[in-house]
Order: structure tokens, then sequence, then C-alpha cells
């Protein structure tokens, strides 16, 4: 069996070797076939499929599975499923479940912050904190020094922090002196106790990981004022555990959920204004945790899914293809088969030495996609994550993306060898070894019947991909051709951390004016913009509104309001016209009446009724609805998720801060939004060379004032495409390699047909057929395999529509236009791709075909 | 009918020209039943093509009914080849998926006429030839001489002034190669003007004319009472 096996790959590889044309063509298809798979698949594997590189993933698990972040107050989704706690109620969870080994918990939001050690210049690294247990949790020791344990919960613990490797090395070039010295993180010293092991890089995959991890008890020291630690009711914590072996999950979710019923009730956040009512319906849902978080598989899942369907009908086309070609060169061996089987080959025996070689095509071919893999792995990692710093998902083929890529080699070299090797082994000994198994002049040539039915298959996928590139790309555009309601050319946007440079709510008002006067002075600007945050950064700060005189809202009162912090003119800044009233200027200051302005959505929604200028409105509390007086009404614009419907917005002057406030959690939002994050600076043209101007700028402010992040308002706004993009341009670029490989196929099915078809051909001309009679002979077989390809593709096309609507903005998944212009796009290239051979075959010479007989 | 004034056909292999007809002179009357004999590589074939106007890189003067063939771009004398001339093959060439009826229709097909009068036309000629009952057959269910039959009905069927024939019974048994060379002079007494190539003596006696080639040479013409010696 083994010698027979050997010598059918040696005959293969012989055969191979003697087609070097056919071999590198069907190569290079595979290549590129399953190239695409492999690159998706490098994605799904290192995204989906990924357990973290923790002891025991196995054992892990979550309590929620939503990815809500990051602060929130009150109930959180419609169906009562709790995925974020504050710190008190994962304490009270934790003592609930004893169930648990360990229960950790750790920030939703990462922030960055600015680091410093020594007197070197500050870095902005992304830092999470997480309860003492989180690295005994998750099963990691320490590369150096030690990881946190649960003596760093406690108030008095001396405050220390743990660096990722990556970060050692990149950050502090991998110094050994590192553990036991102290860095500055937002002014506050920390002890650096150890560095984690290469590789780890956290709870959750990420393209910005985490540098450093922090104890939960450091955030008081570093957030100062803006604590939220010992808020009982403001939930910012994911919970992960390790649940101990032959625990009943199902008993413990059950378990956990009336634990939380139980503290919900304790809280009048939860229970006020008929939120009682609200209580029974409240849960957990407890989910396998060894994946980890899974906040990047919820975004990206979808997508990645829909991808990995597409390139498999790329590689379903491509093994069509192959077939064909295969089939072609089954034919031209058939007088080789007949010798074979006349010579006493049984069927089984020659369908083997076929499959073997079309297996051995496949794998030639699948060592051939790693090359394609890599590269398109790297390209699809660096335009779906542009920013990524440190990102853990390795765009080379691992281990399992070799087992991949080998998998599906084999199953294309099966796929697409069975045919050919049923119809050639299926050949009539005695009829081909008479001659040519007839007198070659059939005029239907029913040997090419098979290929022609490839040929229709392919086109019908092709249309499928085609369709779905289109409207892919129209729902990109779109997107990013959407009225966002602000204008962003010129302007850049400016990421700053005044807390980090160590600046203080007293310290503030000083440094903004300083800000605001130094870059209007500099050389092009027309206008300063600063605020808590800008529009389209994907930041949102939310509040509960209460218009004067209205009762505390009821938990399904959706009186949510985003809102921001903003100085004066800004809207002049980022283009946002005013409908009603004015907007802030120099003279809201800290002592002059609380004002805010409010976007027309927000008027609908809180004022629709007369003039909402000059009414007041406050936030969480009766109490307050009289803080601010609505001074202007401004346009909706696009401040968040650009998908969604406008929200109510109102904004408030970043000279004034309330302190009628007597709730610590409301004060400590007040306090933190007063720490601006970005500046938005306007020019009046296109500039050279604004990022040393802002650094250089900053730098003569305060040199500790480091830049976060740069970028123009333009490129903030298509930050928010990044996977849209990675889709469109992905399916595009499937939809044009099924375009070509299915035209490859009409071209060399049809070349085939002429080769086939010469004597015949001569024979019609020499009876009187004119060139363009032949022309249309042959363009009728084209013809009639489109359009039958279209007929088909038509409905595949819709089909795939319906799967990809999700996906969709702004465009219907039937939108006649794509299936139009698709069809019309296929139709061309099909044709010119059979008219070829047709042409070729109307300049057959008569007298040259008649002596081919 | 035609005249043919000093033509010549050579093949270019690389540096060496082969010439298969040279200085081929010779008039063909309307009526004639030519017959063009020689050993194998004598430019029989060639001179055929010629005269069918399937090949035209040869040199010299051709008047086909007065018409100078020479002058003509390669879709006239498609044109004129398919409306005057009709041709017949030594391997029949029917096309093997077209029914017996189908493949007499086929040079009609390439011309503009009405589907009607095309089938009158297959009728008939079915009658003619004695084959209405093999009509629906398709050709792998006829005879070697059935098959013949059918191609020279196809040939002659849009009435062709000229008939050419290669080899037209070098694949048939001498009954069926008589029967066929009949039929040519029952059509050539009917009016028709035919040049067949053929090996066979015997067959060459049919023909009101015998023209002998070697080496591309008009041999000897018996029409023209002349032998010309083998030039080098």
């Amino acid at each position: 069996m083994t010698g027979t096996l050997l010598q059918d790959i040696r005959y293969s590889l012989r055969q191979l070797s003697k087609s070097p044309g056919f071999t590198l063509t069907a190569v290079m298809t595979l290549a590129l076939g399953i190239g695409a798979n492999a690159a998706i698949f490098t994605l799904v594997q290192g995204i989906l499929l990924r357990s973290l590189p923790v002891k025991d993933p196995g054992q892990l698990y979550r309590v929620g599975d939503q990815d809500d972040c990051c602060v929130n107050g009150g109930y959180m989704n419609e169906n009562g499923d709790f995925d974020l706690f504050s710190y008190d109620l994962y304490l009270h969870l934790r003592s609930s479940a004893p169930e648990f080994e360990q229960l950790a918990g750790m920030q939703s939001g990462q922030n960055s912050y600015s680091v410093r050690r020594g007197n070197a210049i500050s870095k902005s690294l992304r830092a999470e904190y997480v309860t003492g247990n989180y690295f005994e949790t998750l099963g990691i020791g320490p590369f150096m020094g030690r990881m946190l344990t649960e003596n760093d919960d406690a108030a008095a613990a001396t405050p220390v922090v743990v660096l990722s490797y990556e970060a050692w090395q990149s950050e502090f070039s991998g110094d050994g002196t590192m553990i036991g010295s102290t860095v500055t993180i937002n002014g506050q010293a920390l002890t650096v106790a150890g560095i984690t092991p290469r590789g780890f890089f956290g709870d959750r995959i990420s393209d910005r990981p985490p540098a450093l991890w922090m104890p939960i008890q450091t955030e008081p020291l570093i957030a100062g004022p803006g604590t939220i630690l010992h808020h009982q009711d403001s939930n910012w914590l994911y919970l992960l555990g390790r649940a101990k072996p032959g625990t009943n999950i199902l008993a413990l979710q059950s378990k956990l959920s009336i634990a939380l019923r139980q503290w919900l009730a304790t809280r009048p956040m939860y229970t006020d204004n008929g939120g009682s009512a609200e209580l029974p319906k409240q849960h957990v849902v407890i989910v396998p945790g060894g994946g980890g978080i899974q906040n990047l598989q919820q975004e990206t899942g979808t997508g990645l899914r829909m991808l990995m369907g597409l390139s498999a009908v790329v590689l379903l086309i491509a093994c069509a293809n192959i077939a064909n070609l295969l089939l072609a060169r089954g034919t031209a061996r058939r007088s080789e088969i007949s010798i074979r089987m006349a010579l006493g080959a049984g069927r089984g025996r020659l369908i083997r030495q076929i499959i073997t070689e079309s297996i051995l095509l496949s794998c030639i071919g699948g060592v051939a996609s790693l090359a394609v893999a890599y590269a398109g792995s790297h390209m699809i990692l660096s335009l779906a994550f542009p920013d990524a710093r440190s990102m853990p998902i390795d765009g080379s083929p691992s281990l399992p993306v070799l087992g991949f890529a080998f998998l599906v080699s084999l199953v294309t070299g099966v796929l697409f060898g069975i045919a050919p090797a049923w119809l050639t082994s299926h050949a009539q000994p005695a009829e081909a070894l008479r001659g040519s198994g007839g007198s070659g002049r059939s005029a239907r040539d029913r040997s090419s019947l098979p290929q022609k039915v490839l040929v229709v298959v392919q086109v019908v996928l092709s249309l499928a991909l085609l369709v779905s590139a289109s409207l892919m790309s129209k729902s990109l555009a779109n997107l990013e051709h959407m009225d966002f309601g602000i204008a962003s050319s010129n302007r850049y946007v400016v990421h700053v951390d005044p807390a980090g440079a160590g600046y203080t709510m007293e310290k503030l008002p000083s440094l903004y004016h300083e800000l605001e006067s130094r870059f209007a002075a500099m050389p092009g600007v027309s206008g300063v913009g600063m605020a808590l945050y800008s529009p389209l950064e994907g930041n949102n700060w939310g509040e509960c509104v209460i218009p004067q005189g209205y009762p505390a809202p009821g938990p399904n009162s959706h009186c949510n309001s985003t809102w921001d912090r903003v100085n004066a003119h800004y809207l002049a800044t980022i283009g946002v016209p005013m409908v009603r009233g004015r907007e802030f200027t120099e003279q809201d200051t800290p002592t002059s009446l609380p004002v805010a302005m409010v976007n027309e959505t927000f008027v609908k929604r809180f004022f629709p009724q007369g003039d909402p200028v000059g009414k007041h409105f406050g936030i969480d509390l009766p109490q307050y609805s009289s803080s601010f007086e609505i001074v202007g009404v401004f346009k909706d614009f696009k401040i968040n998720n650009p998908r969604e419907a406008t929200r109510p917005v109102f904004m408030r002057p970043l000279t004034q801060y309330l302190t009628a406030y007597k709730e610590p959690p409301i004060i400590g939002g007040e306090v933190q939004s007063m720490f601006v994050n970005s500046l938005i600076l306007r020019f009046n043209g296109p500039q050279q060379d604004v990022e040393s101007l802002i650094r250089r700028t900053l730098a003569e402010v305060n040199p500790n004032l480091t830049v976060q992040d740069l970028r123009s308002l333009d490129a903030q706004v298509a930050g928010n495409f990044n996977q849209d993009r990675l889709i469109a341009r992905l399916t595009t670029l499937f939809g044009i390699l099924a375009l070509v490989v299915a035209s490859v196929g009409l071209y060399g099915v049809t070349s085939y047909f002429v080769a086939r078809r010469t004597s015949e051909i001569g024979i019609r001309m020499a009876l009187g057929a004119t060139r363009n009679q032949v022309l249309q002979l042959i363009a009728r077989g084209v013809v009639v395999q489109l359009g039958l390809g279209l007929l088909f593709g038509v409905p595949a096309a819709m089909l795939t529509g319906h799967f990809i609507v999700s996906q969709l903005y702004g465009v219907s998944a039937y939108d006649p236009v794509s299936l139009f212009s698709a069809a019309a796009v296929l139709a061309f290239c099909a044709l010119v791709a059979g008219m070829i051979p047709a042409r070729r075959a109307a300049s057959i010479e008569p007298m040259q075909a008649l002596r081919t007989e | 009918m035609i005249e043919l004034t000093n033509v010549e056909r050579s093949y270019r292999t690389g540096p060496t020209e082969t010439w298969v007809l040279r200085q081929v002179n010779l008039t063909i009357r309307p009526g004639e039943f030519v017959t063009v004999t020689g050993p194998s590589g004598a430019g029989k074939s060639s001179l055929l093509n010629v005269l069918a106007m399937l090949d035209d890189q040869w040199k010299g003067d051709f008047l086909f009914e007065g018409e100078a063939v020479q002058g003509m771009t390669r879709k006239q004398r498609a044109d004129l080849a398919r409306r005057r001339i009709g041709m017949v093959f030594q391997s029949y060439h029917l096309l093997d998926d077209l029914t017996v009826a189908e493949n007499i229709d086929l040079p009609l097909s390439y011309k503009d006429i009405p589907r009607k009068e095309r089938q009158a036309l297959v009728a008939d000629t079915l009658d003619r030839f004695n084959i209405v009952g093999k009509k629906d057959l398709y050709p792998s269910q006829l005879s070697g001489g059935q098959q013949q039959l059918v191609g020279i009905a196809r040939a002659v069927i849009h009435r062709p002034s000229l008939l050419l024939a290669d080899e037209p019974t070098g694949n048939l048994h001498s009954e069926q190669a008589k029967e066929i060379m009949d039929l040519f002079c029952k059509l050539n007494q009917e009016g028709a003007t035919i040049v067949q190539v053929t090996h066979s003596k015997e067959n060459a006696q049919f023909g009101s004319r015998i023209l002998e080639l070697r080496d591309g040479w008009v041999y000897s013409d018996t029409s023209a009472k002349r032998t010309a010696g083998v030039q080098s």
C-alpha cells in the first residue's frame, strides 16, 4: 500500500513537472484561495478561538456576558443582565460565592496615564486597576519581582505597580534595576513590584493592552477627588473567577443572581422611584472566561465570520477553476488512462492515482499559500488596528494556522480532484484506443458539460462576491460621507493629560488660558477648542437629566443625555452652528450664572414645548434640577457612535464648577470633568509639520504635558470605520480575485472548447461559414454559460446580501444598483475572457483545420 | 470558368522554401469534369485549396468566372466561394451531432435564405439523393458510402457552379466508390463543373480530362494534348 502510494506520488510529481504552465497556474490559484482563508483564519484563531496565556484557562469564568463599559450607574440592560459591578458589589458577590477559588475584579475601561521615572520625560502608558488576587486568579507568576497579592488591597498598603514584560522592554529598555524603583503616575509615587512573564497581555485581547497593572486601592490616590472606588452605585469592574473543580456553573449563576438582587435591594438608587419593580429580573450570566473578556470578540466576531464565509467562497471558485483545468487535462490523458485500463488497472486504482495528483497539487498550493497568508494577515491587522501598540496577535502563521492550511489543502485537493478523477476513470478503453474516441467533429461536445457547469458555478459565486463587495463599499461610502454635522478638515485633535502632568483643580484655569493663548498665536491657527473629549473619538459621558420642576425619573424613563465640557467658541471651532441663543463666551465665568448649551435632540426629548432658551435643568437628583440655564441650542452633530441616531447632548463651560453638589459620586464626576483631554486646533488651510509645532508649543507650556495622541479630525472620524473599511476592502479584494479566477476559468474552458472544435470550425468555414458566424457560434456558448451563471447568481447574491445585512449601513441587502453593476462588470470581464478564444476560433485557417484531420 | 496563370505556392520552413505549386497555367471551362492525379506530395490538394479559395497565400493570376481572385479581399473570396463552390472531402467531414438533414442544411444556414425555403431545398436534395429515409439519422449510423453521399448532397445543395472533391472515394470500397463516381457523372451531366483529386486510375477515367501533377508542376493535361518534361 505504502509502495503504491509512493509510486503514485512519484508519478504525480513527474506529471506535474511535465506541465509547468498548468502546475504554476493551479498552484497560484490555490495559493491565493487557501492563502486568503489562512489569513482570515489567522485572525479568527488569534481573536475568536484563542485562550488567554494563563494557567488552566478552562477553569476561568466571567460573571457577566456583555461588553458594557466603562462607568455605569443604575440598571444596565433592559433584560436585567448585569455585567459591570462597583467595588462594594464585587466584594459582596465574592463573599457569596465560595465556589470560586478566586474571583478577581478588573477595570472595564482602561486609561492612559503619564508615567515618569526619575527625571525622564513622561510617557503615556495604558494601565488597568485590578484587585490584589488578579494574578493569582489567572495563575500568573512574576518574570521578575512579585505579582500583586491580596495584601495590596489593604488601604494602608504601599502603592505598587506591576509592569508588563513588553512595556518593560520597550519603555524602560529592559532595565534590570526596575524592581523596587519608583515611578510617578499622575504625580503619585508607586513602587515597581514586578514584571509579568513575556507574552502576558492581561485579561482581554485588545489593540492596546495595558503596560501597567495597579492595585485597585491605588485608585483614590491617582484619581484624587474623582475617585469612584467607594461609590457603591458606580459600576466599573468586570469580574473574572477561577471556579473550583466540579462546580455547577448554572447553580452558581442562580446563586450570584440572588446575591446581586439582595445587594441591589439595599441601595436606594435601585429601589427609589419605582425601581423596586425592576429588581426581580436583575441577574448575572456566567460564561466561560478562558478567552478573557470578549469585548473585541463581540465587536469583530460578526465581521470575521463574514470574511471567513467570503474567503471560503473564493476558495470554492478556485477549486472549480482547478477542477476545470484537471478535466481538460483528463481529456487529454484519456488515451493514457485507457492504456492503463487495458493493462488491467481498476477504476479505484485510477481514481486514487488522480486524487493523489490533485492532493499533491493542493499541498504545494497550501505551502505557497503560507506566504499569501503571512502577507495577508499582516495587511489585515494593520488595516483593522492601525493604532495598535504591542497587540498580542501575531500575523505569522502559527501551528493551528499551519494545521488549518494543511487541512484546507487536503479537502481542496479531494474536492477539485473527485469530478475529474471520476470522469477520466470512466473512459471507454476500446473507444479511446481506436483513436480519438470518435470522429472529433462533435458540434455539441458533451464531454465538456462538467466544465461548463463548473464555469456556471464560478459565475454564480463570483456574482455573489461582487455584489457583497459592492454592498460593503457602498455601505462604507455612506458611513464615511454621512453628514456628521461637524467641519473636520484642517482641524487637529491633541490629547493631553493635565492631571498626569501634575495639575490640580486650582491650577487648571491658568493652564487652559495659557494653552488657548499659545495655540491661538501659532501661525495659521484660527480657532482653539478645548473639551473633555472631542467628537467621534469613542468617548461618551452620560448623566440623567431632570428638567426643572420635574420629579425624579423612574428606572425606565430614558433620562440619559450625553454631555461634554467645552471652552468658549468651541462649537465654532468644530463647525457646529447654533440654532437658537448663543455659544459660550468669555463672559461665562466661575462666578456668573451656570449655563448650558443643548442640541436639538435634547430639546425634543426634554423641552418639546416652547422656547428652551432660558429654561433650567439639572442632573441625577430633583434638588439639582435648576442647576443650569439653557443659553443656546446647537445643531445636532455626531458626538459618539456615528451609526446611532443622535442622542440628547448638553454642554457646560470649562470655567464653571458647580459647588452645590453634596453627594461624593456627583462631586467626583464634577471634578473629573474639569480636566480636559482634548484640544482641537482649527487651521486656515492645510499645514506642514503640524506635529512638531504642536509638540513644541505644549513643551513650552509644560514639558510634562505630553502628547498622548495627535491626529487630524478627519483621521479621527475615519478611525470610526476601520472595521468597515477592512471588510469593504477585503470583500472587494475577494470580489476581484473571484472575477479574475472566474474569467480565467471561462477563458480556459472556451479555449479548450475551441481547440477541440478546430476541425469542426474548419469544416464549417469550408462550407461557407463566415468568421462572424464562427465568432457567434463560440460566443453563443459563452453567453449561455454567462447567462445561466447570472440567472442563478442573482438569487445567490441576494441570499449573501441577507447574511451580511448586519454589516451594512444605509444600503439595502437587495440593492438593485449593486446587483446590476456587479452583473455588468462580471458580464463584461466574462465576455472579454470568452471572446479571446472565440476570436482565435474565427481566425482559424480552414485549410489548416482540415489538414489536422 | 477558371483561368490560372503562373500560379505558385510555397511554404517557408526556417530558411528553406518548399515549393508545392510551380508556374501552374490552367483553364477549366464550364461543364468540364477534371481529374487531378499525381503521386503524394505532387501538389494536388494544394491546387484544390487554391481553387476552393481556402488558401490565399499563392502568387499569380486566378480568374473565376471572369473575376480576378488575386485582387479580392479575404472576405470577398469567402463570399464568392460560399456562393459558387461546393466541397467534398475524403473523410466526409460530417458533424457528428447533426442529423443527415441538418448536415445537408449546413451550407444554407450560412446564407440569407428563409427557413422555409431552406427546408424545401433540403427536402429536394434528400429526395434527389434517395436518402429521405435517413434524414433523421446521425453520421455514425451510416455506412462510409452513405456518409459520402450525404457529404456530396451537402456540397451541391446550394447549386454551386464548381464542385471540388478531394479524394472523394479514398475511404470507400470499390463498389461504393463506383456509385459515388456515377453520381459525379450525373451531376456533371446536369451542368456542374467538377474538379476531383484522386489517386485511383480507375476513378480518374470518369473525368473528361485528366491533369497530372508532379512536384508541383503540371506534368500532363489530356485537354492540352501535351506533355511537359519534368523541370528541375
